[in-house]
Parts: structure tokens; sequence; C-alpha cells
């Protein structure tokens, strides 16, 4: 960037593979606080549904499951990896919704761990199943409609334009990943609002409320439980399959382990449990977070190292200089600063970024935000 | 958990292939049968079981507590462990020397647990008051999020600190498996079956610690406020019992027990300081706790003997029968599904607390 704080935007703006990790993770969130903020049963073992997606698509990919070879469109497989994790999501949940609190927590715990324990042992995924598995090859997977309008996804291999259409835009690999992606994200988005926002989503939140009362009015509220835990398990695969598809690999700890759901968990807290597009907010505040944290080329402690005069970076008593302070309390710190966010927002905003204004505007931003701007610039008189 | 690492081509590797022909499967299952009841392989689980039980009853006992009381899941409880691990660990490479003998560094070691149990359950105290306390009034759920920002924030101190002073906080820290005693460091022969004095020792911590929360829990006062108080808040509170400075005691007390784990699964070789401890131990406590039921103590460490059984049993498959290194760890998980579908409430639990 040529501009004159280019390297300090450098910093705080997030590059386009964050955007893209950004999209899937946010998908992911949001499909976490479609079962625990609009019904309120916690899914604590909600990256087994994202874990299943992830390895459907790589295993597949490596021609590794019966029937669907390494040929078949990324499309297919993204749904029926959805599929099968909705699947997986009816019989966890025919057990689990006996239960309620603390329980239903901590037996989708218990479910997500098995299937974790086995995945990290399991060796048909490859020779190594702690490492995970790879897709190899330069072939890289495409969203669309196959034969008619594709848009490939990966962070290395792909499409990339240059001038796009003679307009002088470029595309990268990566930006091209991330409008594919974002096509996904964003027509799950619009599905599961559309759920959320009709009678069935009404029967959630009843539940969330009052499960006792919503059951006295005459809704079998198993069903509902039932049919929110599976489209909520829907599409966690289906963010699943887009970083598989994205990233090319997947391995235990990414995609089936108690931190992946814990990511959902900052990014539902921070964004607003209950909101649905609430935890994609969150999640871009992680990833803002982590980005600018980041021990890489783009990340603060390696701009302020090159920045600051050496007399203040070795400026210090003895052992404990500038330039270790920053070394050890900024780069690559970001959980320190997020775990004391997320307590802060535990603490005092427990209805998250997005919960928040809209409890402030009372009611949706988009709806509410042009009329207060409005009054606001008219200097509050009406 | 992660002992069983060198055997995992045992006398029995076609058992593996079971799922192909029914035939030699039934005659694997006979012939695993036959050597699981013989007596040398009952005494190897036995003892394997007994040393786990330890463990597991140390690592839950807290947890245990600080839920039956506040119905709070304390997510923090498997950091805490890891910090007491690493307090352990350097007060003991502190202290012992190659001069020190066998009584003196159990002596130490004790000192070591005395010394981790009062500086963390100071720590837990404090927990309660600045953070558990002002969000009693809303659903539980949210202290258990809250405890799990701890977690986070926990384990980044630590692997600050440990980067401070050129500790690699990913891999187990082998400097404190220096001070043991001999007695515990070498092995010994029972009947013709080899176990690790440290083994012994933590069958017998572990039953120090259940004879201790039992005084605890029956003797004195806190103990009287912890039991009132899980059968029914509100009537202890309407006799004048100061439930929050029971709860402040609690979650003290039950930090420090984590602590405590930690000092001694700083010595276990199949354990060992380092940061991932706490999840591992985080899991091994949940599962205990709630096979046992929420709020009952003496389910607790039936559950700890249970876990401790399912998982020496499996240990020994793995190393004989079965490849497949997560097994242990993987049934145990089962056992907890299993025990959820069959008692909602637990073994022992009392079905209103936890939110039923």
């Amino acid at each position: 960037m040529g501009t004159p704080v280019g390297a300090e935007l450098d910093v705080v703006l997030p590059e386009t593979r964050t955007m893209v990790a950004v999209l899937y993770v946010g998908l992911f969130a949001m499909s976490f606080d479609f079962v625990s903020g609009y019904t309120g049963y916690l899914s604590f073992g909600h990256a087994m549904f994202y874990g299943i997606g992830a390895y459907f698509v790589v295993l597949a990919a490596t021609d590794k499951v019966p029937l669907l070879g390494a040929g078949t469109p990324f499309v297919v497989l993204l749904l029926a990896g959805a599929a099968l994790a909705v699947v997986v999501a009816l019989l966890v949940g025919a057990v689990s919704f006996r239960l309620t609190g603390v329980y239903f927590a901590m037996i989708t715990l218990g479910f997500a761990e098995v299937a974790h324990v086995f995945v990290r042992n399991w060796g048909y995924v490859s020779s190594n199943p702690r490492d995970g598995a790879s897709i190899g090859g330069s072939e890289a997977l495409s969203i669309g409609i196959p034969g008619v309008a594709t848009l490939d996804v990966g962070q290395l291999v792909g499409d990339s334009y240059e001038s796009l259409l003679g307009l002088g835009i470029d595309l990268s690999t990566a930006d091209v990943s991330y409008y594919a992606v974002g096509v996904v994200v964003l027509l799950s988005y619009f599905a599961m609002q559309r759920i959320v926002h009709s009678p069935f989503g009404r029967v959630m939140v009843a539940v969330r409320e009052n499960e006792e009362r919503a059951r006295a009015v005459g809704y079998d509220t198993f069903r509902y439980k039932m049919g929110a835990f599976a489209v909520s398990a829907f599409f966690a695969a289906v963010a699943g399959a887009l970083f598989a598809a994205y990233r090319r690999s997947v391995h235990p700890g990414n995609s089936f382990d108690l931190f992946v759901t814990a990511d959902a968990l900052l990014a539902s807290i921070i964004g607003g449990l209950g909101t649905l597009a609430g935890p994609l907010y969150g999640h871009i505040f992680h990833e803002f977070v982590e980005g600018v944290l980041s021990t890489e080329e783009h990340g603060l402690a390696r701009y302020l190292r090159e920045t600051l005069p050496n007399t203040v970076l070795g400026a210090g008593y003895g052992d404990v200089t500038v330039v270790r302070i920053v070394n050890v309390l900024i780069d690559g710190r970001a959980e320190l600063y997020l775990g004391v966010v997320f307590i802060l927002f535990v603490l005092y905003v427990p209805h998250g970024i997005l919960g928040t204004l809209r409890e402030r505007l009372g009611g949706p931003v988009a709806e509410r935000l042009p009329d207060r701007a409005r009054r606001y610039l008219r200097g509050g008189g009406d | 958990m992660t002992g069983a690492v060198a055997l995992a081509s045992g006398p029995g590797i076609e058992a593996a292939a079971f799922a192909l022909d029914p035939a030699p499967a039934l005659a694997s299952a006979v012939e695993v049968l036959w050597d699981l009841l013989r007596p040398g392989t009952l005494l190897r689980i036995g003892l394997d079981a007994l040393s786990k039980f330890g463990l597991y009853v140390t690592v839950a006992a807290g947890l245990s507590l600080i839920f039956g009381l506040m119905g709070v899941l304390n997510f923090a409880h498997g950091s805490l462990t890891m910090v007491g691990a690493y307090l352990g660990g350097a007060f003991m490479v502190a202290t012992v020397t190659a001069e020190t003998g066998g009584i003196g560094r159990l002596l130490l070691f004790f000192l070591a647990m005395a010394l981790a149990f009062a500086a963390v359950t100071a720590v837990g105290a404090a927990i309660e008051v600045s953070l558990i306390r002002p969000i009693y009034d809303r659903p539980p759920l949210f202290q258990i999020l809250l405890t799990f920002g701890v977690v986070l924030v926990v384990d980044e101190l630590a692997r600050i600190v440990l980067e401070f002073r050129g500790i690699q906080p990913s891999t187990v820290w082998e400097a404190p498996w220096g001070t043991r005693p001999a007695v515990l460091g070498g092995f010994y022969d029972v009947f013709g079956v080899s176990t690790r004095g440290i083994y012994m020792f933590e069958a017998l911590v572990g039953l120090a610690v259940v004879a201790g929360t039992w005084w605890f829990l029956t003797e004195t006062r806190y103990g009287l406020h912890i039991r009132a108080g899980s059968e029914d808040a509100e009537m202890a509170q309407a006799l004048g019992i100061d439930v929050h400075r029971s709860f402040t005691v609690v979650f003290g007390v039950g930090a420090g027990l984590a602590a405590l784990a930690g000092v001694l699964l700083m010595w276990d070789p199949r354990f060992g300081a380092s940061v991932p401890l706490g999840v591992e131990t985080l899991l091994i406590a949940f599962v205990v706790v709630i096979i046992g039921g929420l709020g009952s103590f003496r389910g607790t460490v039936v559950a700890a003997g249970i876990v401790g059984l399912t998982d020496a049993t499996m240990t020994w498959l793995f190393q004989t029968h079965v490849p497949f290194p997560g097994l242990p760890e993987m049934v145990m998980f089962l056992v907890l599904v299993l025990v959820l579908i069959v008692r909602p409430q637990g073994l022992f639990g009392v079905a209103e607390v936890g939110g039923h």
C-alpha cells in the first residue's frame, strides 16, 4: 500500500485469507448460535459436525469414500457431508435431548470427544491420523453448478483473474475463494435467518424462554429441538466442508477439537447469543485481534520491532527490556486478550455486540439505524 | 491415559480384523476373555486401576465439591491443575538437590502440595469473589462460560511465564521427574507383575484425598453448609447460613484440590507438567463427576473407581489385543455417554441439581 500510513494499516486491516477464515468459521459460529442461542441448549460438541463436513470432503477428494470418487463435484460433497452430519445429529439428538442444561452440554461434549479420539487414531484417514490428511494434486475444488458456472476455492490453487473483464481489477486465488465461499455463507445465512423468523423459529425461542409452557401450549418441543439441531448440524458441516476445500487439509486439532467449539462460543458471546448474524461479527473481532497480535509479517510485534528505535527497544531493567516485553506480551498473545475480553463480555455485555445494539436501537439494526441517523443529523428534533 | 505407547504390536494384532470374518472374531473374543481372566492379567489391571483411581479421584474431587454446592461446572479446573503441576514442579526443582534423601524428598513433596493448595485456594477464592459472584442471578450457563474465559487467560499467562523461564510449554517439563525419590521411581515385581512405586503412591494419595474431603464434608462447619446448601440452598439461607461465604470457601478449596492433583501429576511418568495437561485432566474430571452424579461426593469416588478400572482394562486390551491407541480414552467417553443415557442424573445424582 502506497499510502502514508500504509504500514500502520497493514497491521490493522485483515488480509483476504483472514477474511476467508472469517467467513467459514463465522458460518460455523452462526450454526452454533442457531441451536445454542435460540433454543438455549448449549451444543458443546458442535465441532463434531464441523469435523464431519471437513473430513468428508478431504476423504472423498482422496478417493476414500465409497460411491463418491475423487472427481465428484465439490458441491455434491458439500451437500453429502452435510446430510451425513444431519443423520449423526438426529442420532445424537435422539438421546441427548432427553437431558437439559449442563447435562445436555456434557453429553454432546462426550459424543464429540468419542468422535475426536476415534478420528485421531483412525488409520484409514492417513498413515499418521494425528496429523490428519490433505488433498494432493493441484485440482481445486469449485463452488457453483458443475458445467454451468463455478468458482474455485483454494488457498494456493484455483482460479485467479488478471484484469477481470477488462476493468483492471486483479483477483488472486484468495480473492476468488473469498467470493466463492462468501456466496455459500450468504446463502446459508439467509436460509437460517428465514427459519429463525418462521413459525418454527418462534417455537425455538419459546423453548428457550420456557420449555414447559411451550409444551403446555401444545408444541411437541422434542421434535422442534431435533429439527433445530439437525439444521444447525447441516450448516456446521457446510462450514467444515468450505474450510477443508479452502485449506485442502484437515487434522483433528482444527476440526474435532473442543477448542474449535470454543471458537464458536467466543464468537457467539462477543457477537451476541441468539442474534444469528452476531457471531460473524464476533469472529471478525477474534480474527482482527489475532491478526494484529500475530507473529507474522503484518503483526503489531514485528511493526513495533521495526519502527521503534533501538534505544527504546533496549531500554529497561536488566533482563526485562522493551523488546522482550513486546515479544512476550504481544507476539502471538491473542488468546490472553481474547480471554479477558470474553470475561468482560460475559460480565458486562451479556447480549454481545449485536444484541446490545438491537436493544439500544429497539429493533434490528438495518431497520432502525437509518431512522436514528436521520434524527441525529437533524439535531434530534422530532 | 497416554502411558500406553510402546506396546502397540502385541500378540493379538489379528483381533483387529474381526469386522471382516465372524469366525476368527469369535475365536479371538474367547481368546481375549481367556487371557483377561488369568490371575496375572487381573492383578496387572487391578494395580493399574488402583493407581488411576487415586489420580482420577484427586483430579475430580475439587470439581465435584464446587459443582455439588454451586452448580457451577468449573471449566478452569484443569487449568488450575496445570498451574499446580508447575508450581509443585518449580518448588521441587528449586529445593531438591542430589544429596536430598528419599524421606527428605517425600517431605518436600508434601510441603509442595500444601503450598500449592494454599496458593491456588487463595486464587480460587479471589476468582469467585471478583468474577462469579456478580453473576449468580443469571442462568447457570453464564457461570460456566465465564470459567471458560478464565481457562484462556490462565493458560496464556502460564505460557508467558514459561517462556520467560525458557521452558517449552506444549511438551512435558521433565525436570521434576528427577526429584522423585528412588523408592518411587523404580519398578517393582508384584507376583510376576511389574509396576512402578509411584503408581502405588498415587493410590495412597488418592485415598488420603478421599478421606480428607470426607472429613471436610462431614466434620467441619463448611462441610455442613455444603451439604445443607446442595440439599436446599434457599432453606439453608433462611436458617441463617451465609451461603455467599460458603461459596467462596468451597470454590477456593475446590481450586486448591485441583492444584493438589497437579502436584501429584507432575511426578507421574504418564502425565507430567505441561500446558495441555489442563484440558486432559479437565475432561477426565468432567467424566468422573458427571458419571458419579452432581452433588454427590460418594458418586464421584465410585465413578473414579469405575473410570479407573475401565481405563486400566482398555489400556491392557490395547497393549495386548487391539492395536487402537485411542481405545482407553474413547471408551471412557463412551461410558459417560452410556451412563447419561441410562441414568441422566448420574449414578448417585440428585435429579434437581444442574438444570434438570
